[in-house]
């Protein structure tokens, strides 16, 4: 129950703060341009009448913070407002695409977090031992790659690779093929093709700072007193990596990893551009490119929304993993 | 009570310091190796410009050219030299990587250390500012805004502004926390009493002290910038042409990996260097300005040669430790802790150890538990109830640790953990040596928190250890100590970390402790006021050595030994007047890796003479049980205390 509490009030926090963002963003893509312009320059000449329409439909017909008030009374009964792009229903372009982003970002952060903590349990424990080493240097390398760089190079491996297998073995484009497998483990069978390659992107750009953090983690606490005290009681080695070690030092990556999830979130939009998936990346280049306004908002919106149920859960699983955090705040 | 010498205000860093930390840099290797490559990467960013032949620009007649001795680096499917574009490109990246990292610094550190040192309010406004910069993907505000700016020809300054102004949060947190922790130094306490006001106070106080952690922090956000800036290219938002940046090289190389594949590596490598690079130079800072984290020696197993005995222990005696020697390996060379430690305890008596921070009071005991860290090297002989102890395998060592040999620390607020409850922990004392069932060891920890004076023990079993006082935690440690009635409890500073009144009551329960059990306890301390309530024998350290031991009255009314009497005088007593000022040995203990020839505390003693830094004194028999390292014991008997310790400044 106190955890339940604990969650309303952190949302109850997070409010203002989403106001100021969104109000900030919209004003910063509301002056951004007219996004219109190309309906205005297009040859032969629209009828002006049409273009008073589009405007009234889009809003730009009003001051800048009317729009804004507008749109956040949109959005709070849950319309998300108009797209530039007349065909387009920005709730549900957003809802197709969040699937597909979302699928290989959480996928990726699993794979990611689990290796971090394997590695860097490892290191601390090995300390300066050949593995630790060998975990150390990689993890430096993959922290000073450009994500976009590695992911074209991951890229054009899959081509090598295809055009040496002579057949698609493993899918360089797209976030699904063009004409889906009839049946339902061909589909899956599918999806997965396609994420393997930006998966395998996302988690080693993301993996190496984890790990490095997890490694230190673990070392602060293998030095810890009480450490030494269960040491001290006669506890067997083995015992007290798993019962005093591990435990405490888990649970500050928890906090990292929620905080880190924007970045996550950055890589996976630049990611995505390299293997041309329609995901969220996607959407938002197209609708910043476009000037649409209220496209881009939504976009902002689910991200800050993500990133706050991200550190919601953070801060619950944190509370529920030490007991000190249960009672204080 | 403290023996220590009183609290040198602390100041700000001071210049020495700073030469100290380029020092441990240069040592650094790869560190300084990357500094190096950075500086040689910004001579070919910004002087390379000036002398190669080719514009970044310019349009050559070669077009898709592998790289040739013309075109270094070759040439994209429009002419550019790719030698000439990666020069400007790095140029770009440089500029505005340096200057976001400045930006976010400035505004980071501000803002940290406002929110730091007044908390409160202020505190908690701010730290909702950067959450606001936490929500936001910085990609997507940085690609809307660098899409505002795209057209308006602003150039790098206007990305660098744009990625400062969304990056400066992280330099604000790290700021936050180290000042938050500032604040109730007594510097800065004796600052404010002084009047000092607030701002004069952060920059003259705060701001020097927080610097290290800027520094490293800062370091770190250059690589950022720099990942940030180029990926911002990549996807179109950042850099615009005709300009170029890394990032712009490598995005119009993408579909040409295969075909012109240079376009496509070189660009990414030099950005690849640069971030890893930096990564190393903050990686290097970071061990420069923090010692104490310093990476590890190649030596790093834990040898142990016991020494063969030919002494026979007599029966009483339940620990004799001969000619105890550790040695650290460390990156300044071999830290020599414990030097040629003699002591004997017989069973049920309390002996307590004294002597300066450093001496190597810690370091024993760690021997006598077996707990030493694998850079250490011990050789002598530790017989504990007629088990050699140096070199015991750590099976059978494990089997005494808890349940013969129990270790209470100084500090009961990191000593328990934090996640598992009280009954928990002192229940698993319990199990760990005596096959009993859960339900019995839990019924053993209530009436072993009883022993110890934990009101209403059973109660409590489920509590945290942060729902405990720090007096209350100590005696849980305790109550886990003698959870199997042991032989002997070393007690490393017990009461160091605790309020004056609470010390009495885990002294009390010390002492109940011993009444009951009969355990011989070594109390390991700098309150010399606790060694006289408690100590049966007291044993000197200094630097390692033994300097004297004996039965505690004639310790406290025959110091032989100047350390020794040193220590006594500086402790305030009742036949003093009590405005006069405590008496400190002047001078500090000497450095480990460079020891003195001869006596240890030569450069410190009042009545040296000159045979003193060159012959190590041993230890010579005074009165039965009486000892005494000093060259000045055997020869001439020492003149009156009165006349050799120097006027009190
Ligand atoms: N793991 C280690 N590696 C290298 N040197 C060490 C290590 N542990 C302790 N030392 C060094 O050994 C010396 C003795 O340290 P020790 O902790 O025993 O001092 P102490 O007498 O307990 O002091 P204090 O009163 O401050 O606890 C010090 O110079 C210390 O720097
Ligand atoms: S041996 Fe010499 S320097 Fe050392 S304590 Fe005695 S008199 Fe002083
Ligand atoms: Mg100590």
């Amino acid at each position: 129950m106190e955890i339940v509490g604990f969650a309303l009030r952190r949302l109850l926090v997070a409010i203002p703060v989403l106001l100021v963002s969104t109000f900030l963003i919209f004003l910063a893509v509301a002056k951004s341009g007219d996004p219109l312009t190309e309906l205005r320059e297009r040859q032969p000449p629209v009828p002006p009448h049409t273009i008073t329409a589009e405007e009234a439909r889009l809003g730009l017909d009003q001051p800048v913070l009317q729009r804004y008030w507008n749109w956040l009374t949109g959005v709070i009964q849950g319309d998300l407002g108009p797209s530039v792009d007349r065909n387009a229903d920005i709730g549900m372009e957003i809802g197709s695409r969040l699937g597909i982003t979302m699928r290989f970002v959480l996928i990726a952060m699993l794979i990611a977090a689990v290796l971090a903590i394997l590695v860097g349990v490892v290191s601390a424990v090995r300390q300066y031992s050949w593995l630790d080493y060998l975990f150390t240097s990689t993890g430096f390398l993959f922290l000073a790659m450009p994500s976009f760089w590695l992911a074209v190079l991951l890229k054009q491996g899959g081509i090598e690779l295809n055009a040496l297998a002579g057949r698609t073995l493993i899918y360089t484009v797209g976030d699904s093929s063009v004409i889906p497998p009839p049946t339902l483990g061909g589909r899956i069978a599918d999806l997965a093709g396609h994420m393997i390659l930006p998966t395998i992107t996302l988690v080693l750009i993301n993996f190496a700072a984890w790990s490095r953090f997890q490694r230190s983690s673990m070392l602060d606490v293998l030095g810890s007193d009480y450490v030494k005290l269960a040491t001290a009681k006669g506890l067997r080695r083995r015992t007290v990596l798993r019962k005093y070690a591990l435990r405490t030092a888990l649970t500050p990556l928890v906090t990292v990893i929620a905080l880190d999830f924007t970045a996550v979130f950055a890589g996976a939009v630049v990611t995505e551009t390299v293997f041309q998936w329609r995901g969220m990346g996607d959407y938002l280049l197209e609708s910043i490119n476009g000037r649409d306004v209220n496209a881009v908002m939504a976009w902002l919106l689910v991200a800050a929304v993500a990133v706050i149920v991200f550190n919601l859960f953070a801060d619950i699983l944190y509370a529920a993993l030490d007991p000190r955090i249960r009672r204080v705040r | 009570m403290s023996a220590d010498p009183p609290p040198v205000p602390a100041t700000a860093a001071t210049p020495g310091q700073w030469r100290a930390v380029l020092a441990r840099f240069r040592r650094h290797r790869l560190a300084a190796a990357a500094l190096v490559v950075l500086v040689l990467v910004a001579l070919f960013a910004f002087v390379g410009p000036l002398l190669w032949r080719y514009g970044h620009d310019e349009i050559t007649p070669d077009n898709s050219q592998p790289p040739s001795a013309i075109h270094p680096l070759g040439t994209d499917s429009l002419g550019h030299d790719l030698l000439a574009q990666v020069m400007r490109g790095t140029q770009q990246s440089l500029l505005i990587a340096l200057t976001v990292a400045l930006g976010a610094a400035v505004v980071g550190t501000v803002i940290g250390i406002v929110a730091g040192y007044y908390r409160g309010t202020t505190d908690a406004l701010l730290m909702r500012l950067v959450d606001l910069f936490l929500t936001v993907p910085t990609i997507a505000v940085a690609a809307v805004l660098g899409h505002n700016f795209a057209g308006s020809g602003g150039g790098w300054v206007l990305i660098a502004v744009v990625l400062a102004a969304l990056m400066w949060t992280s330099v604000a947190r790290v700021v936050r926390g180290v000042v938050l922790g500032l604040r109730e130094r007594e510097f800065v306490s004796a600052a404010r009493a002084l009047g000092s006001s607030d701002l004069r106070i952060m920059a003259r106080h705060i701001l020097p002290n927080v610097a290290g952690p800027i520094i490293v922090s800062v370091t770190i956000l250059v690589a950022t910038a720099i990942l940030a800036e180029t990926a911002l290219s990549f996807i179109g938002f950042g850099v615009q042409p005709p300009d170029t940046s890394l990032g712009l090289l490598v995005a119009n190389a993408q579909s040409a990996v295969a075909t012109r594949p240079w376009l496509f590596y070189f660009p990414g490598l030099v950005i690849l260097l640069i971030a890893l690079s930096i990564n190393f130079i903050g990686d290097g800072l970071r061990d420069a300005l923090d010692p104490t984290q310093t990476k590890g020696p190649r030596r790093r197993r834990y040898l142990a040669q016991p020494a063969a005995r030919t002494d026979a222990v007599p029966d009483d005696v339940l620990l004799s430790v001969r000619d105890l020697r550790v040695v650290f390996a460390a990156d300044g060379g071999d830290v020599p802790a414990v030097r040629h430690l003699d002591l004997d305890l017989r069973r049920g008596e309390v002996v307590g150890l004294v002597g300066e921070s450093g001496s190597g009071k810690s370091v024993s005991a760690a021997a006598m538990m077996g707990l030493l860290p694998p850079t250490a090297t011990v050789s002598g002989s530790i017989r504990f109830a007629g088990q050699e102890l140096v070199g015991l395998a750590e099976p059978r060592f494990r089997r005494l640790r808890g349940s013969r040999i129990a270790m209470v620390f100084q500090d009961p607020m990191s000593s328990l953990s934090p996640v598992h409850t009280i009954g928990d922990q002192v229940a698993e004392a319990v199990r760990i040596h005596q096959g009993c069932s859960r339900a019995e060891a839990r019924e053993r920890a209530v009436e072993l928190l009883d022993t110890v004076g934990i009101p209403d023990a059973r109660n409590r079993l489920g509590d945290y250890p942060h729902q405990f006082s720090g007096g209350m935690r100590q005696r849980v440690v305790i109550a886990m100590a003698i959870a199997n009635d042991p032989d002997l409890i070393i007690a490393d500073e017990p009461t160091t970390a605790l309020d004056v009144t609470v010390q009495a009551q885990v002294l009390a329960a010390l002492r109940a402790v011993r009444e009951r059990t009969g355990a011989a306890i070594l109390m390991i301390t700098h309150d010399l006021g606790i060694v006289a309530e408690i100590a049966d024998r007291i044993a000197v350290m200094y630097a390692g050595r033994l300097v004297e031991v004996g039965t505690a009255a004639e310790v406290f009314d025959h110091p032989a030994m100047p350390y020794t009497r040193g220590l006594l005088e500086s402790v305030p007593r009742l036949d003093r007047p009590a405005d006069e000022e405590l008496w400190a040995i002047p001078g500090s203990p000497p450095t480990m890796t460079a020891l003195p020839a001869g006596c240890a505390f030569a450069p410190r003693c009042t009545v040296r003479v000159p045979d003193c830094s060159t012959v190590v004194p041993e230890l010579v028999p005074l009165t039965a049980g009486h000892r005494a390292a000093c060259l000045r014991l055997t020869p001439e008997p020492l003149p009156e205390p009165t006349t050799t310790i120097p006027e009190r400044p």
